[in-house]
């Protein structure tokens, strides 16, 4: 290839707490994989390759919320190693869903999970990485959108900004034709609130959509919820908000209500609750 | 039979002749379908793939297809998707740029090539909205070349409306639902087929090979009445006299704060709309920056990103983009194309996640200059002199001078009023008297009475059984839905709870949908307190009930002071605040200056007048307060309409 005259930005992705989806998107790039492994210097990627590095890096890719001492540290460490710190996914912008446990009493949810929660050491709360380290672009999503991800790259190597939408889920609905599952259907769906970027997925499966890419610019909670409201319980319209991004700062009121509700409700009462939420879009 | 002229009828068997000369030369047809239980505009096969039997139900925020009456191909007014979906794809390829070795570039734009179609199904505001579009994208210096290829190659098969949508205004908008024009067939539907006419000459040639025979008298006569009803039953919703710039004066509405409070800007009533044409072009570039690819989309006035540059954002706020969008559709399209922006379809009303309606925004800010009467129910037995006979089933004495009264209505309107309503009470011997309903049961009417004179005393004193009469329910109520989803404050004192309880009430069953709510109650000692029970009841549903007496009893230890007290270090600006205040005039100056002074808007705070009401239909012009009759117009006011009316001593 003609076209690398300047060297290659060594980019490292490494994780924090979370499942590794994102960071496989970028192995999901496959009709741009080589033409990106001759661009950009892979150093780090374990979840690709064995060689390691431990930077510096010209672009850091961090998938993951800071859930443990260890990974505080860490990520202070690696900002320093970092020219540029970009975040992808749910759980590096917004604590992901490890962040339901925020509300609650950390100690005790150990103990249930864990039957020698001894050697677990984790922070009472989860949290996204720019609570911690100053982050210069993120990508959102459970998991991250490709295409998203080859405009970041394009971008960074081109020097230009990313173009990523900040624009409601239900423009690319509109535009893809397919009938509103809120207003048509009935369906619970966050996509007026939250920012596009999946191309619009769930309500193109007939059913709502869960904000996995968390609240949009002006995200109106107020008014959702309220018309919500009309027609379900409190505690339903809650649990809309309480999902991957549910610790992001507009979702966090409604979704700290519904871990509460969880946490000392009648249980069988949430199961049941969910069952109906799911019916509805298909109903 | 072939005929040459004049209009057809085409029986319903046959409409797949139709299908068949649409489709000559390769032609898709595009119309109305089912899909997955949705109705879209798509390709049709068959006259079968038409939405036969099936109708649709829209309200703001709501819409859903149910099974109809009749097997009618044509009785879905209209779906989410417009035309525009085909004349103005909501994503194009518009053009590409290349780098090559060398470093010189070129560009390729992507000509026109517009697939040949047939829409099948045209709705008088869709045509208009078409017409629209053509002077936007096609009709001046700059033409948009493949929305113009698109539109001339696509035929145009009208329907005359035989329903009116339930939030259709086309009537209004001057559009429909008469079909006049910008079609090459249109047909009307009737039970047995079809009355077809042509309306260019493409339509012309295709009704001469139309099978079917000259439409008799008696069904063009049919048709006409069919789309006839549809004006009628659609009304006059909004008012166009004057609307450019009645719109334009009111740049400065606190209503644009208030509608963006429901707002999401999310964009769906410009997506959904006929005639918004705003895009953006996106490009993208692969990784080495040699090639560009530009696909312009469906963009909207409503989104972060559209009136932003390097320094900032013209348009930040949700109320400036709502603003931006009402003015445009009903203002300054005018100036720029010499057409409203808006043709009342209604898409914007239904598709509006949170049911904003735009029939109803341009009433609030731009009311015309003559309001038509607004009665927000219908009362029983309005006319003065006419009275409802209801029973009096049972009584329970609240305080020392106050009682409620059960009262037995047949009458079911007298049921279906609304809280703050007030009836017209008369029994033998005295004049009547205005009260307002202290609450409404499934199957009875409460009045709460306080002795002020004889005709009150002796209604009081009335036994269980007794006969009055009673009109109403009448005027203006609280106005419970600007109260949704935001906190509410509920001050009053004494009797004044009375016409509030039904708001409590209408709050304590939707709890959900209202923010925090504070009942702030003042009465003179603690036995004169009203409801004494209830106030318990409501502190169990989530409302805050804050009390203060004036003078202490033996045994209260609660607040003793005026009611203004426990509104001291209350902050109502987090949230929007909507206030309902009810007491003697002066106690509600000052809980309304003191509720000014604390970030209430006076537009969002609610007063109900007193004045001497005797006919409480505003005939007999007893209780005139500068431009309103208390009895007609409120009593509720808000004190943003009564401006310096609030607190006049004269009036």
């Amino acid at each position: 290839m003609t076209a690398t005259t300047v060297a290659a930005p060594r980019v490292g992705v490494v994780k924090m707490a979370s499942c590794d989806g994102c960071q496989l998107t970028l192995l999901d790039l496959e009709d741009e994989l080589l033409a990106i492994g001759e661009r950009f210097e892979l150093v780090e990627f374990p979840e690709a390759t064995s060689r390691r590095s431990e930077g510096p890096y010209d672009v850091l890719l961090v998938e993951g919320s800071i859930s443990t001492p260890e990974q505080a540290e860490q990520i202070e460490e690696l900002r320093q190693r970092s020219k540029l710190l970009v975040t992808i996914g749910a759980c590096a912008t917004a604590g992901g869903i490890q962040a339901m446990r925020n509300w609650g009493n950390e100690p005790e949810w150990r103990a249930m999970v864990y039957p020698e929660p001894e050697h677990i050491e984790s922070l009472a709360q989860a949290r996204p990485i720019a609570d911690y380290v100053k982050v210069d672009a993120e990508l959102r999503g459970c998991p991250i959108d490709p295409g998203q991800l080859l405009e970041l790259l394009t971008a960074l190597r081109l020097g230009r900004r990313p173009q990523l939408p900040d624009e409601a889920v239900c423009l690319e609905c509109k535009r893809l034709g397919q009938v509103c599952v809120l207003v048509a259907g009935g369906a619970p769906c966050m996509g007026p609130l939250t920012v596009t970027g999946c191309g619009a997925l769930c309500p193109g499966f007939a059913r709502g959509c869960y904000a996995c890419f968390g609240p949009r610019e002006q995200a109106n909670v107020a008014s959702l919820a309220g018309w919500f409201a009309a027609d379900r319980s409190g505690p339903d319209v809650d649990r809309l908000f309480a999902g991957f991004t549910g610790w992001s700062e507009p979702f966090r009121e409604h979704a700290a209500r519904a871990v509460t509700h969880f946490g000392t409700g009648n249980a069988e009462t949430s199961v049941q609750d969910e069952r109906t939420t799911d019916e509805e879009p298909g109903a | 039979m072939v005929i040459a002229a004049g209009n057809v009828f085409l029986p319903r068997a046959r409409l797949d002749a139709l299908f068949d000369l649409l489709h000559e030369g390769g032609r898709t047809i595009i119309g109305p379908t089912v899909r997955d239980g949705m109705l879209v505009l798509d390709r049709l096969e068959r006259v079968e793939d038409l939405p036969i039997g099936w109708r649709d139900e829209q309200a703001p925020g709501r819409y859903r297809l149910v099974r109809g009456a009749t097997e009618r191909a044509f009785d879905v007014v209209n779906g989410q998707m417009s035309w525009k979906q085909f004349t103005f794809p909501p994503k194009q390829k518009v053009g590409m740029m290349r780098r090559d070795e060398a470093g010189s570039v070129a560009f390729a734009a992507v000509p026109p090539d517009p697939p040949r179609l047939a829409f099948l199904g045209v709705r008088a505001c869709e045509l208009a909205a078409l017409g629209i579009q053509d002077r936007v994208l096609a009709g001046g210096t700059f033409v948009d070349e493949d929305y113009r290829a698109r539109r001339e190659s696509a035929l145009v098969v009208a329907v005359q409306c035989g329903r009116a949508g339930d939030a259709c205004f086309c009537a209004s908008m001057g559009t429909g639902p008469e079909v006049r024009g910008g079609h090459d067939l249109v047909m009307s539907e009737l039970d047995a087929g079809f009355v077809v006419s042509a309306g260019s000459p493409a339509g012309e040639r295709l009704l001469a090979r139309l099978p079917g025979r000259v439409a008799s008298p008696a069904e063009e006569a049919e048709a006409s009445a069919s789309v006839a009803a549809v004006r009628a039953a659609q009304g006059d919703p909004v008012v166009i006299e004057g609307l450019r710039d009645r719109l334009m004066d009111q740049l400065d509405s606190p209503r644009w704060e208030e509608v963006a409070d429901r707002c999401l800007a999310c964009a769906n009533c410009t997506m959904v709309c006929p005639t918004c044409f705003c895009t953006s072009t996106a490009i993208t570039s692969d990784l080495d920056g040699r090639v560009n690819v530009a696909e312009r989309h469906w963009d909207s006035c409503f989104t972060a990103g559209f009136a932003k540059v390097a320094g900032g954002n013209f348009r930040p706020e949700r109320s400036d983009r709502y603003r931006q969008w009402l003015t445009h559709k009903f203002a300054t399209w005018v100036d720029q194309f010499g057409t409203y922006g808006c043709v009342g379809c209604a898409r914007c009303i239904t598709w509006c996640p949170v049911g904003i309606d735009v029939r109803e925004e341009l009433a609030a800010i731009a009311p015309p200059a003559a309001p038509p009467e607004q009665l927000l129910t219908r009362p029983a037995a309005a006319t003065p002199g006419r009275f409802e006979v209801v029973t009096l089933r049972a009584s329970q004495r609240e305080t020392a001078d106050t009682t409620s009264l059960f009262l037995q209505p047949t009458e079911p309107a007298l049921l279906a009023g609304l809280p703050g309503q007030f009836v017209m009470v008369e029994q033998p011997g005295f004049p009547s008297l205005p009260i307002s309903v202290s609450r409404y049961g499934t199957d009875e009417l409460v009045l709460t009475v306080r002795a002020a004179g004889p005709a009150t005393a002796a209604l009081i004193a009335e036994a269980p059984g007794a006969q009055i009469g009673l009109r109403g329910p009448l005027g203006r109520a609280w106005p419970v839905d600007r109260a949704l989803g935001r906190n509410v404050l509920i001050v009053t004192g004494g009797i004044g709870l009375a016409p509030l309880r039904p708001v409590l009430d209408a709050i304590v069953a939707s709890r959900d949908r209202f923010g925090e709510v504070l009942l702030a109650y003042g009465a003179r000692t603690p036995s004169d307190r009203l409801f004494t029970d209830e106030l318990e009841r409501w502190a169990q549903h989530g409302i805050e009930v804050a009390q203060i007496v004036d003078r202490a009893e033996p045994g209260w230890e609660g607040r003793v002071g005026v009611v203004t007290q426990l509104l001291d270090r209350r902050d109502f600006g987090r949230r929007p605040t909507v206030a309902f205040v009810c007491g003697p005039e002066r106690m509600m100056q000052a809980t309304v200056t003191t509720l000014r002074d604390r970030g209430v808007a006076p537009e969002r705070l609610f007063v109900s007048m007193e004045r001497h009401m005797q006919c409480g239909i505003g005939l007999c012009g007893h209780c005139q307060m500068g431009p309103y009759f208390v009895c007609r117009d409120g009593p509720v006011f808000s004190v943003g309409e009564l401006g310096e009316l609030f607190g006049k001593e004269g009036l």
